[in-house]
């Protein structure tokens, strides 16, 4: 019987851009643009789907061949243009869900660029001891981020 | 320009009840509309709930004091996803609060039910994105502690 556990986490990562903040957004808006930067490995069977809109779904699954299948299945509450993202996703690990999480996007201009604050704020389900690998993992997103932004 | 800011808080209470029946005051459209949405001042246009995993709960009402407060007739919307939950023990859940169909906040809170000596102990978490114009973090916890409040005197009520 599955001993029923939380923890509660919050992290909050800043970082600055040279591109202007609805460069920065379209990144985030853009199926296209956003599979350049967002995911795992590049040697990663992968597969990524989103409806850019309040109430829309996005869902990315990867892994390595053959290994555990990530799957972030999440829905945006909030989105405006060149600002601001709200999105509330689910992790699982082949089928069982490892947290659920509150992330907040905000993109602020700083002179001709943009400085963009993401905060995430999770639970974390029934012993899965997350070891500061969620805050790791979207710090390399964001490196990902500056890297196709600056494409 | 938008302003946010992310706050957390935590809250537990004890029910002389079982966790069976917390849980079901949670999970029964009748109960819950009867101790989260009912309430003095508020004109209640629609409540409906889908208790399952990736199911809907909406309620939407008219807040009497709306002109005094806010200057203009005022209704909130309440729009909720159930996440996850584990019969009798864990509910997780994500909310939007609107007013006048302007989203003000986004929460996901997590509701964990344990039975503790004469009863359960109850613990809820919230983790918000509160917008410009709306709630800080303390209304919306007075607001819990309040309707936690409502929940203990529904229980009793109907024990």
């Amino acid at each position: 019987m599955t001993k029923r556990t939380t923890t509660h986490a919050t992290f909050v990562i800043e970082r600055a851009y040279e591109h202007a903040p609805a460069k920065v957004f379209a990144a985030y808006a853009d199926l296209e643009k956003k599979s350049k930067w967002f995911g795992g490995p590049p040697e990663w069977e992968a597969e990524h789907t989103m409806d850019f809109q309040v109430g829309g779904r996005e869902i990315s699954r990867g892994g390595p061949p053959g290994g555990t299948v990530h799957k972030m299945d999440g829905t945006y509450w909030d989105i405006v243009e060149n600002e601001r993202i709200v999105f509330c996703y689910d992790l699982l690990l082949d089928a069982t869900r490892i947290s659920v999480s509150l992330g907040t996007t905000e993109i602020k201009p700083n002179g001709a660029g943009s400085t963009l604050i993401y905060t995430e704020q999770g639970v974390y389900l029934d012993g899965y001891d997350d070891a500061g690998q969620r805050e790791d993992g979207t710090q390399q997103l964001l490196t990902q981020l500056g890297a196709f932004l600056s494409t | 320009m938008t302003t946010t800011t992310n706050a957390s808080f935590v809250l537990e209470r004890r029910y002389s009840a079982s966790p069976q029946r917390v849980y079901a005051a949670w999970s029964d459209p009748q109960a819950k509309r009867a101790w989260f949405v009912e309430g003095e001042g508020w004109d209640i246009q629609s409540f409906d709930i889908d208790f399952r995993e990736g199911g809907t709960e909406t309620s939407v009402y008219g807040f009497r004091r709306g002109e005094e407060v806010f200057g203009e007739k005022t209704v909130f919307s309440n729009e909720t996803v159930f996440n996850e939950i584990v019969e009798n023990e864990r509910i997780v859940f994500t909310y939007s609060m609107a007013r006048n169909g302007r989203r003000f906040s986004v929460s996901l809170a997590t509701l964990e039910i344990k039975p503790a000596d004469k009863g359960s102990r109850l613990i809820f978490t919230e983790h918000g994105a509160f917008f410009e114009g709306g709630d800080n973090v303390t209304m919306r916890e007075q607001g819990w502690q309040e309707l936690l409040g409502k929940l203990d005197t529904f229980l009793a009520k109907s024990a």
